[in-house]
């Protein structure tokens, strides 16, 4: 397949390592990036205003359901991939890596996101909940997941847990119609809507009752 | 995705600095832009993520002066504003159908206007064109998305911002700042129609930053979309409107359609049968019917036609009654 | 015979999952979540070209890349690639990042060859060959009586072709496995797998060990709907690139675009249809012609006349054509949905030609040789009541003048399911009380683990928490592959044989510590042991009478617990926008005759879940393959499209079991309720629009097209 580049580059110029990082194909950048552990660069350019520009192998701490987690990864790594591959939360799910089925969804400073979609760099400095951290007793949304039978395979009840959660958490006096707007962020192959959305609704119910 | 470089500025002067470099890209909500680094349809060496920028977030002014919109706004702050609920409704129903939760909290204005067309020959790295060895894929292809106004040229993608629609309709500018200053642009201006391959859709420069957009008062305004499904699609075709009324009569018309060319649709054609007119829903068909004369469709998309037809009529009547005819209950 | 309790106390009754609580607090760990010390992340290269013949490749670039472990050619020089998605080479490395760099940096010159990749191209003169030997093979054909002639004698005639597009199964937790090597001789995995037993002895045969040194975890799967049963190529690559790493684990699972291209699909079906019936309603003569593709697999068996096999006279011809793109698997009720569309689409039409209303017109074409005409007609009547029939139904196009239109449209099915034996599941009754319920089968999301503890309980008096139901591990007794409906069939016998036996073996071992009771005076219910109508020993009590060692049997399969055949009848109401196309499914009603039901909150699940997977294939999916690249278009879930929660109406469930000894045997429900739905909703979108929309699946684009097409032609 052909490859685009984006358009053609304008402003001002590069400089060299860039130039070399854009000449060069996957290995070389790699060899460079890689080369360069936890290189965390000033750019000149940058310096007046202190960004970083991360490049390379970099070293994160990432509030991870309430512990601080430090890792390595690259600026390209998502958030989802970081979770799973490397802190071991694999609550959240790969599925369809591209922002459309819910299954690696997040609460990111209180915001439902798809973390497939998200840089873990992004994150830095920010609340990330993932499922594992949710309460499971009674009244509680996994709890009525499971009591509904809002799981078959279970692959995607992570995220549609999540979801439920966020939304209720922001709407506890939502209606089913709004609950089905609420999770229209995500997929089920095996077909689990009735019990997700009997769930929801006496997630919501055992909330009000609380 | 290949590696890249990554940079969160807090303002826009240190951003434009760090977009100045070859081969950058600004980062927003992600949601396009890491699709297509995933797809190798975009490898930037260096990513500027924008959405710590604290001038570019937010929403002021009021529905008689007019409202702003910071461009990494994400979309779910349009929602949740009861002002522009009500002011525009035309942005209010395009932007609460757009993908699901998830995407409005993660994507922004910004990045919403500046994504780039879903056509899939495009995003399977043939190119925006779409074509192999001098043949159009799409074409030949399957074209059931694809555009059917202008099809006599190369670009048969459609234009796939929904903001975009209802912001033009709205009569909406956008700012954009460069490493030579800043210049206001009119929405509709922010597109073309690329004549070859290589040539963007984009009129906002590689190193530029869309800033704000501007919204002015407006008039009695809406949306609607047809799709396949309910739950998060992308519409098959959407219309936003934006009539300016003296009395009964309708003294401006803006009518724009989402899904049937390379660029957010104006229909001069069904504006000029709205002018001058008392509305009326017979009014609204006239114009709809007025908005698909020039319509050429492709080989798999006739049925856009009367969609079109519809949607345009759809919007023009819930702009002006609220509820339509076709609405149950 | 054996024979299920009279009065359960745990059988039928609504059991929550006993695995669900992980599952919907994250905790479950699948085969894609397990993270050994060591870990390797593994890629796949696969072909980007629908035909091509690899020219050369060169691997040495992504070898010396950072982090890469091993890198393994499948596809050498000369090696013919058929589809998108074709294997080509496989990257281990500590990164994922990094393997996904290395796939890329392999390089590798392509002699592209012409394809085929629709059934057109397939089908056409002097079309490339997807393998030697032409593209399109005759299927099975059946001739009855003299459908011709009794054609020409029918009162009314109707004559069109019915098309079904292609799908794939679209499993969320993608084909592949996590696998690692202690020294040579022992290899471990977590497999996403529909048969974790066999999946051992492909394992087994690729690191050229013994199927005993390989052991293979399938504690949770994400779906698998019949795509599921083998280790593949890639199962197999990643095992060997594991042995090249020294014994590193590799996880290797397919991303969406190669699932969805080469991890098998349901083949498509169209047929040409004739049908005709005489003045009195009954279906005289059918003359199917029909063509499919499965890609380089096996297209569908189109079995026509379908439920109405009592047809006096009919003929069908398939082929199947060969195209450039994945082969197909198993998918759900195997031929069945396809079947049922083209036959109930053809069926309906009929009826309304006839002016008849298609329910009697059902009624009256019941095949009166068929074990499930009974059924049928004592489903149908409680289907028509829930939907509204009487009442709802107006003739096809007489719906009214607005915008939007309502319509109702049935459809019947029928499917085999049942057991068989030869599996095994084992029992220990340990003296502390614990029971652990053992067998190599898996739960792919039927609730498999809570039905074998279930009957567990059932028979110890316990309750389904008390049981261990270890299942999902290879190197247990051998259970069954999860397919055909069939694993609840299969495995629920052994594992009442099994927990009858050892229970008697308790009863002899402890009897005589209880008042010198005998055996055959004991009995377990409600927790207790119970001698001659009094309790006298808790549960536990009663184990610790077994001292220092434990029960264990090993069950086979015995008679009279399960059966098969089932018949089933669904009905959709569906409004239709006519200036859009937009079709929203307003409500379904699924009869469904299973048997004796195990666990009736699993087993609604599944109903609603074969409903939920039929309504996709009634609205939203499609295979969109490029005839010019020959590239799958969609292999995505944006624009391969499936059901959200807004999407999904009402659904109505009905267990049909007539207390006769069918109904109280167990009979599998994994795919019976998929199949009927499509075709009901296909039929309920022609009755509310006045005309036949004859190409699945009901999208705006087919509504519109077939509303336009009927307009030049006069007809609305
Ligand atoms: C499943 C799904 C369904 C969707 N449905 C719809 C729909 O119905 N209608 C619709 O309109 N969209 C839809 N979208 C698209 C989504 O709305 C866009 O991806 C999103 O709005 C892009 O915003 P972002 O902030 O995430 O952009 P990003 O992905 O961050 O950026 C998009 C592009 O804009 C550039 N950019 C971002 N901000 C700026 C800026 N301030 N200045 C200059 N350049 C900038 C980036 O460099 C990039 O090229 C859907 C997406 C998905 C995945
Ligand atoms: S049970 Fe059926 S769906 Fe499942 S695997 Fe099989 S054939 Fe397929
Ligand atoms: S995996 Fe992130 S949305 Fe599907
Ligand atoms: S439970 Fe299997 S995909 Fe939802």
């Amino acid at each position: 397949m052909t490859e685009q580049k984006p358009r053609d580059p304008g402003g001002l110029g590069g400089q060299s390592r860039r130039d070399f990082l854009r000449g060069s194909g996957v290995a070389a950048a790699t060899a460079v990036l890689t080369g360069q552990a936890a290189g965390v660069l000033d750019e000149a350019q940058a310096a007046e205003e202190s960004t970083k520009v991360l490049s390379g192998t970099v070293e994160i701490t990432l509030k991870v359901n309430g512990q601080e987690r430090s890792c390595e990864v690259e600026p390209r790594s998502t958030l989802l991939d970081t979770l799973r591959n490397r802190l071991d939360v694999t609550g959240p799910k790969r599925v369809c890596d591209r922002g459309s089925c819910g299954a690696c969804s997040a609460i990111v400073d209180g915001e439902l996101v798809y973390s497939c979609t998200t840089l873990a760099v992004s994150c830095q400095g920010k609340t990330i909940e993932t499922l594992e951290s949710f309460e499971t007793g009674e009244g509680s949304v996994p709890h009525a997941f499971h009591q509904n039978d809002g799981l078959m395979c279970g692959y995607c009840t992570p995220g549609f847990v999540t979801a439920c959660k966020a939304y209720l958490d922001k709407h506890p006096n939502a209606t089913e119609e709004e609950i089905r707007k609420g999770i229209d962020g995500n997929i089920c192959r095996c077909g689990t809507y009735v019990g997700v959305l009997a769930a929801a609704k006496a997630a919501a119910q055992a909330k009000k009752g609380a | 995705m290949k590696a890249f470089e990554y940079a969160a500025p807090t303002t826009v002067d240190a951003a434009l600095k760090l977009l100045g470099g070859p081969n950058a890209a600004a980062l927003a909500g992600g949601t396009d832009l890491l699709g297509r680094a995933k797809d190798y349809v975009t490898s930037p060496d260096r990513v500027v993520y924008v959405k710590e920028i604290k001038e570019l977030g937010g929403i002021t002014g009021d529905a008689k002066s007019g409202m702003t919109l910071g461009a990494a706004t994400p979309l779910s702050e349009i929602v949740h504003h009861s002002g522009i609920r009500e002011a525009y409704p035309a942005l209010w129903q395009a932007t609460s159908e757009i993908g699901s939760i998830q995407i409005r909290n993660m994507s922004t204005v910004g990045g919403n206007l500046l994504q780039r067309p879903r056509c899939w020959y495009f995003r399977a790295g043939f190119g925006l064109l779409g074509m192999k060895d001098g043949q159009s894929l799409v074409r030949a292809g399957d074209n059931r998305y694809h555009a059917i106004f202008q099809t006599d040229g190369d670009a048969l993608f459609v234009s796939p911002s929904s903001l975009a629609v209802a912001l033009i309709a709205l009569d909406a500018s956008a700012k954009v700042r460069g490493p030579k200053g800043e210049r206001t642009v009119k929405v509709e201006e922010l597109y073309r129609v690329p004549r070859r391959e290589g040539e963007s859709e984009l009129t906002v420069e590689p190193g530029e930053l869309l800033t704000h957009v501007m919204i002015p008062a407006a008039g009695k305004n809406g949306a609607y979309e047809a799709r396949q499904k309910q739950a998060q699609d992308w519409p098959l075709v959407m219309s936003a409107v934006n009539l300016t009324m003296q009395g009964d009569t309708i003294s401006k018309a803006r009518v724009v359609i989402y899904g049937v060319a390379p660029i957010p649709w104006r229909s001069e054609a069904a504006e000029r049968v709205l002018v001058g007119k008392k509305f009326s829903p017979e009014v609204a068909a006239e114009a709809g019917t007025a908005a698909v004369e020039a319509a050429r469709p492709l080989s798999m998309n006739a049925y856009k036609v009367p969609m079109t037809r519809t949607v345009v009529k759809r919007a023009l009547i819930r702009a002006v009654q609220g509820k339509g005819y076709w609405e149950e209950g | 015979m054996a024979e299920w309790p009279a009065s359960p106390s745990v059988i039928g009754k609504r059991i929550p999952r006993l695995d669900g609580l992980l599952k919907a607090s994250g905790k479950a760990k699948y085969p894609s979540d397990v993270h050994p010390k060591g870990l390797l992340f593994g890629a796949m290269l696969y072909s980007p070209h629908a035909h091509a013949k690899v020219k050369s490749i060169d691997t040495k670039t992504a070898e010396k890349l950072p982090g890469v472990k091993a890198v393994l050619v499948i596809a050498g020089p000369g090696t013919t690639l058929r589809y998108h998605g074709d294997d080509i080479a496989a990257v281990a490395a500590e990164t994922e990042e990094q393997a996904r760099d290395a796939i890329r940096a392999i390089k590798i010159e392509y002699d592209v060859l012409p394809h085929v990749v629709t059934e057109a191209q397939s089908m056409a003169e002097g079309a490339p060959e997807v393998f030697k030997g032409g593209n399109v093979k005759k299927g099975r054909g059946q001739t009855k009586g003299k459908p011709e002639d009794a054609m020409a004698s029918a009162a009314a005639t109707i004559e069109a072709t019915y098309t079904v597009p292609m799908i794939t199964h679209v499993c969320l937790e993608t084909h592949g496995l996590t696998v690692g090597l202690e020294g040579e001789k022992k290899a471990t995995a977590w497999a996403s797998t529909q048969n974790v037993y066999g999946i051992a002895g492909d394992l087994a045969q690729a690191l050229e060990l013994d199927r005993g040194d390989v052991t293979v975890y399938t504690e949770f799967m994400g779906g698998g709907f019949g795509s599921k049963f083998n280790a593949d190529v890639w199962g197999t690559t990643a095992a060997k690139l594991s042995k090249m790493a020294g014994g590193r684990p590799v996880k290797m699972f397919l991303d969406r675009e190669q699932e969805h291209c080469a991890a098998g699909n349901r083949p498509s079906a169209t047929a040409h249809i004739k049908m005709g019936a005489d003045r009195e309603g009954k279906i005289v003569s059918v003359i199917a012609e029909g063509h499919s593709t499965g890609g380089v697999g096996n297209g569908t068996n189109m079995i026509l006349p379908y439920v109405y096999r009592g047809v006096p006279h009919y003929s069908v011809g398939q082929a199947n054509a060969l195209t450039n793109r994945g082969g197909s698997r198993a998918m759900r009720a195997p031929n069945h949905p396809q079947s049922c569309i083209l036959t109930e689409a053809a069926v309906d039409d009929l009826a309304e030609k006839l002016g008849m209303d298609p329910l009697e017109f059902r009624l009256k074409n019941l095949d009166p040789g068929s074990p499930m005409t009974p059924i049928y007609q004592a489903e149908i009547p409680i289907g028509a009541e829930l939907i509204g029939w009487r009442e709802k139904r107006k003739p096809r196009g007489k719906t009214g003048t607005g915008p939007i239109r309502t319509g109702l449209g049935m459809a019947l099915h029928t499917w085999g399911g049942g057991g068989n034996p030869g599996k095994q599941v084992s029992c220990t009754i340990h003296p502390d009380g614990s029971v652990d319920i053992k067998t190599a089968t898996q739960d792919i999301g039927t609730g498999a683990r809570t039905i074998l503890a279930m009957i567990a309980a059932e028979i110890l008096g316990l309750q389904p928490t008390e049981i261990n139901s270890l299942i999902g591990n290879s190197s247990y007794p051998p259970g069954q592959p999860s397919g055909g409906s069939t694993t609840t069939p299969t495995m629920a016998p052994p594992c009442y044989d099994a927990v009858t036996k050892a229970r008697d073996a308790l009863f002899k071992k402890v009897a005589s510590a209880f008042n010198n009771a005998r055996p055959e005076d004991l009995s377990l219910k409600q927790g207790q042991l119970w001698a001659g109508g009094e309790p006298v020993a808790s549960w536990k009590e009663a184990c610790r009478k077994l001292g220092t060692s434990p029960i264990s049997v090993t069950g086979e399969f015995v008679d009279g617990l399960s059966s098969t055949g089932v018949g089933g009848c669904q009905f959709a109401e569906v409004s239709v926008d006519l200036e859009t196309g937009e079709v929203k499914v307003k409500k379904i009603v699924a009869i469904q005759d299973s048997g004796l039901i195990l666990d009736l909150l699993t087993w609604e699940s599944q109903v609603y879940g074969g409903v939920i997977m039929g309504l996709n294939y009634g609205l939203f999916e499609e295979v969109v393959m490029d005839p010019t690249s020959g590239r799958m278009l969609n292999p995505d879930m944006e624009w391969y499209k499936l059901a959200g929660a807004s999407d999904i109406p009402e659904i109505v469930v009905r267990a049909y079991s007539p207390p006769d000894e069918k109904g109280r045997q167990v009979i599998g429900v994994g795919e019976p309720p998929t199949i009927s739905t499509a075709a009901a909703i296909g039929n309920a979108v022609s009755n509310a629009i006045g005309v036949r929309v004859t190409e699945w699946p009901m999208s705006p684009r087919n509504v519109l097209n077939a509303l336009a097409t009927a307009s030049r032609e006069g007809r609305a």
